[in-house]
């Protein structure tokens, strides 16, 4: 997210009166038209955010007259994180680790395919309209039909019996989420339609006369991915693993989200926040690292 | 020696995707992935036209022997398929059309205008688009109840009006993106010949944005055709839902039904037949936009 926004420099407004009308001209159009953007962050994002926070230390009675509420304290905070540990741990950290899992796997395999499509070859075409199909499936409840005909799984992944050999070199907390994504390699596969939309868009903004000045210098396509394509489509990689974060996080089938009901306010809303804030982490760990190597990347690039 | 570099070249290629067996490797890998995500598919239709005797007999896997339509019919009465249909379709379209105009103006405010406290305003923009909706979802089923709108369309569209709703936040982004691309000479000559914000907006940016709005547009009626989560958070009691909804509502149904003593032999077609009238709408819309979406994607720079 590098492009600033334009802002008159420094005494433009100032210089003389008949200036400075213009320039708040701009100011009032430019309101004008955010108003309508900030009024609904305001309803119905800062707002409902500000109240969950409010009930998680609340707890809340509905009432025929309204809504009663007396506090509480931490004590939801409390009894999901350390006294009721089925609510968070026994569906959550599966989850997450199986996210870990799954967010390399979209990542490298959207990559792939969005380069490989990017190439000149007979068919292309029709290629491109299949991948896009998960855009149009993955997004709703089809996606949840498609899992219960047993589509996710790979027979040749229970024909090996891949689940044994985990249960024998990993620690049983990481063996059955890194079976369940293995068991469900389709499915990660169907996750991946934005991400290799955004790759495909991405791989447009390297300029094909790179590609010849390489290929003139005698570099071989191997060095040339390695060199050109990949430091090239970092922010991409930044911007799908966030995306592909925020994705997973918010899918409906993700265990939490069927979590927050309207059977007790204050609880489901304490366990929303907690949720919130290991998305946050998660995206906070996807920063950092890309921080670094941009960093790394940098002397080389300018 | 000079004819072994030549086999190399053939085979390897000059470049990676020149060489045959890199061309066949290609082919390869994209088939495989094709075939991953064809399939189910596939296997949606000819599961749903297959009768009893098909169903019943294992060397009909993949080609049915006849053609039945009574699975398809069952799933059009249980999901009530006219009406819903017509629910699904008019709420996805206005929310599209609605999500394309808010969205536009608030991404060009975000690209090209000045506002007060813009620096805020963008992170506030982030903000909504990495919050997870549960963790405002129970306060605005509060707030919506407040204000009558519960069990009505209200709480999924008018939020669109204000450039949020389902991914409001990313078609703002998508916009900004797009918008910010575009070379600023012809806002400048247009400010010059004394036009305003407005109607540099609606005469000169609007009518070049095609391809952000095709793809903003295909997105948001999408998402919004598929979501079930919010129709089922907002209008758990209506009798008019979409799709979406109608679906979890007749796999409930048919749940019910199996443990009451199985009514129906086959419940497999019938969830495949409602399964294809879902996705079917959405099929064909594709299969008429997406020359314009797939290009639209490349030419948004959809990304940063």
């Amino acid at each position: 997210m590098s492009l600033l926004p334009l802002k008159p420099g420094p005494g433009t407004g100032k210089r003389l009166g008949r200036r400075k009308s213009p320039a708040a001209r701009r100011k009032l159009e430019g309101s004008l038209f955010i108003a309508p953007w900030v009024i609904g962050f305001l309803t119905f994002v800062a707002f409902p955010l500000a109240y969950s926070l409010y009930m998680s230390f609340h707890q809340v009675r509905i009432t025929v007259t309204g809504v009663n509420t007396s506090y509480v304290g931490t004590q939801y905070f409390r009894e999901i994180l350390f006294a009721d540990g089925g609510l968070l741990y026994d569906d959550l950290f599966p989850f997450l680790k199986e996210a870990l899992v799954m967010i390399p796997i979209i990542i490298v395999f959207s990559l792939m395919i969005a380069i490989l499509l990017n190439l000149k070859f007979w068919g292309r075409a029709a290629f491109r309209v299949i991948f896009f199909l998960p855009v149009i499936f993955a997004s709703g409840q089809i996606i949840g039909e498609f899992i219960a005909q047993g589509e996710g799984s790979l027979s040749i992944i229970t024909s090996l019996q891949m689940d044994a050999v985990l249960a024998n070199y990993l620690p049983p907390s990481w063996a059955g989420p890194i079976g369940n994504v293995i068991g469900s390699f389709v499915l990660v596969l169907w996750y991946s339609g934005v991400q290799i939309l955004i790759f495909l868009a991405g791989r447009q903004t390297i300029s094909p006369s790179v590609y010849e000045a390489a290929r003139i210098d005698g570099a071989d396509p191997w060095s040339t991915f390695w060199k050109i394509t990949l430091p090239g489509m970092v922010p991409f990689i930044f911007l799908n693993v966030i995306y592909t974060i925020v994705d997973l996080f918010t899918y409906p089938t993700n265990p939490i989200i069927g979590k927050v009901t309207t059977e007790n306010y204050g609880l489901s809303s304490a366990l929303a926040w907690i949720y919130f804030i290991l998305v946050l982490l998660f995206i906070a760990i996807a920063l950092a690292i890309y921080a670094r190597v941009n960093r790394s990347l940098s002397p080389r690039k300018q | 020696m000079g004819k072994l570099s030549w086999l190399k070249n053939k085979l390897i290629g000059r470049e990676a995707d020149k060489g045959l067996l890199f061309r066949a490797l290609l082919y390869l890998l994209l088939v495989d992935v094709a075939f991953i995500y064809l399939k189910p598919v596939i296997y949606m239709i000819t599961t749903m036209v297959k009768d009893a005797s098909d169903l019943l007999d294992p060397a009909v896997i993949w080609v049915p022997t006849g053609i039945y339509g009574g699975h398809l019919a069952e799933a059009v009465k249980m999901l009530d398929y006219a009406k819903s249909f017509g629910v699904s379709l008019s709420v996805s379209t206005l929310s599209a059309v609605i999500q394309v105009i808010s969205c536009s103006i608030a991404g060009y405010a975000f690209a090209r205008l000045d506002f007060p406290l813009k620096k805020l305003w963008f992170a506030a923009l982030l903000f909504t688009f990495i919050m997870p909706a549960q963790v405002t979802i129970l306060p605005s089923i509060l707030l919506f109840k407040e204000l009558g709108w519960i069990n009505t369309f209200w709480p999924i569209l008018v939020p669109t009006l204000f450039g949020h709703g389902l991914k409001g936040a990313l078609f703002v982004l998508i916009f900004r993106q797009f918008f910010s691309t575009l070379p600023k000479e012809m806002e400048e000559a247009a400010r010059i010949d004394g036009a305003g914000a407005l109607r540099i907006f609606f005469k000169v940016m609007l009518p070049i944005s095609r391809s952000a709005i095709v793809v903003v547009f295909l997105f948001s009626f999408v998402w919004a055709w598929n979501d079930a989560y919010f129709p089922s958070m907002y209008m758990f009691g209506a009798s008019d839902v979409p799709l979406s909804v109608g679906l979890s509502k007749l796999n409930a149904q048919l749940a019910m039904e199996a443990q009451e003593g199985g009514l129906r032999a086959f419940l497999e077609p019938i969830k495949m037949g409602a399964s294809f009238l879902i996705i079917l709408p959405l099929l064909v819309l594709y299969a008429f936009t997406q020359r314009w979406f797939v290009e639209g994607v490349e030419r948004t720079g959809l990304v940063e």
